[in-house]
């Protein structure tokens, strides 16, 4: 598999889950933002016939729109909590939506999302392909690695 | 005519936004059940009647393979059509619900009329 298939799954999928859902038009590609901006990032394992990890990292302005948008609240109103739960829905879909565009023949399954904090969130590996995308609020990066297992096995599986 | 649904999610933003878009899509509800898994799902039926049930899979706890399966053992909730939300588009994991029990398939992410669109095919209500 290329990394050009790759990256072309990741801006399909991060394009169609942010409209469908999210209601949000991306704006196009954008520089990836430096490891010191206001980021949350998640990451989740998947297994299945290329196992692997997927990570996601949003600017903080931007989650507040994205949780609004796909709850249909005001910004404002929205708890920390409610936010965190939308953040870990958009990982999930964005990465459920790449790896059925990779190979839509192949089984996955995908593990629990969760927040990663510090600065393990901060920083990616030189073996992802990763993608940036301007939400109109903050950056939006997706990077996914295959085939290699650096997250935690403990996961339990959920959507 | 208004339908009785259960949305069955381990993510309750999730099961809001399902809610929601089925409210924008025009659909009728007269009742809306929620359910965290599928054990939570199974205890809503033991006292709730619904026309239909929105499912995802991948849960912690009775996950929804699970309840298509005890769906379909069971005489009195068999006939309640099963549909099933999953971010899992590939070919086999459809396949394998759909022979699980599931009546239809909506994948993550989908427009509201398309979750419409199934609901409506699933329980057989003519289109507009």
């Amino acid at each position: 598999m290329t990394d050009t298939t790759i990256h072309a799954a990741l801006s399909s999928a991060v394009a169609d889950v942010l409209e469908r859902m999210f209601f949000l038009e991306v704006l196009g590609e954008a520089a990836e933002p430096p490891p010191e901006a206001e980021t949350v990032t998640v990451h989740l394992s998947f297994d299945g016939d290329s196992p692997g990890c997927f990570r996601m990292r949003i600017a903080r302005p931007a989650v507040k729109v994205v949780a609004a948008d796909f709850l249909g609240e005001d910004p404002e109103s929205l708890t920390d909590r409610q936010s965190t739960e939308v953040t870990l829905e958009l990982a999930n879909m964005i990465c459920g939506a790449v790896l059925s565009r990779i190979e839509s023949s192949a089984t996955f399954r995908l593990g629990t999302p969760q927040i990663e904090t510090g600065d393990t969130g901060k920083h990616g590996s030189a073996e992802e392909t990763r993608y940036t995308v301007d939400t109109g609020n903050g950056t939006l990066t997706v990077a996914i690695q295959m085939e290699t297992r650096t997250c935690s096995p403990t996961e339990k599986y959920a959507s | 005519m208004a339908y009785r649904v259960l949305i069955t999610d381990d993510s309750p933003a999730m099961r809001s936004f399902v809610r929601r878009v089925i409210e924008l899509s025009g659909f009728e509800l007269s009742a809306c059940f929620e359910a965290g898994d599928g054990a939570e799902a199974l205890a809503v039926l033991q006292n709730e009647w619904v026309d239909a049930i929105l499912t995802d899979i991948n849960m912690p706890g009775v996950d929804g393979e699970e309840l298509l399966r005890r769906l379909s053992a069971d005489e009195s909730l068999r006939g309640i059509p099963a549909i099933v939300i999953s971010t899992d588009a590939t070919e086999n994991r459809i396949a394998r619900l759909l022979a699980l029990g599931a009546r239809g398939y909506v994948t993550k992410p989908f427009r509201p009329e398309a979750l419409r669109a199934e609901l409506e095919r699933t329980l057989g209500v003519p289109s507009d």
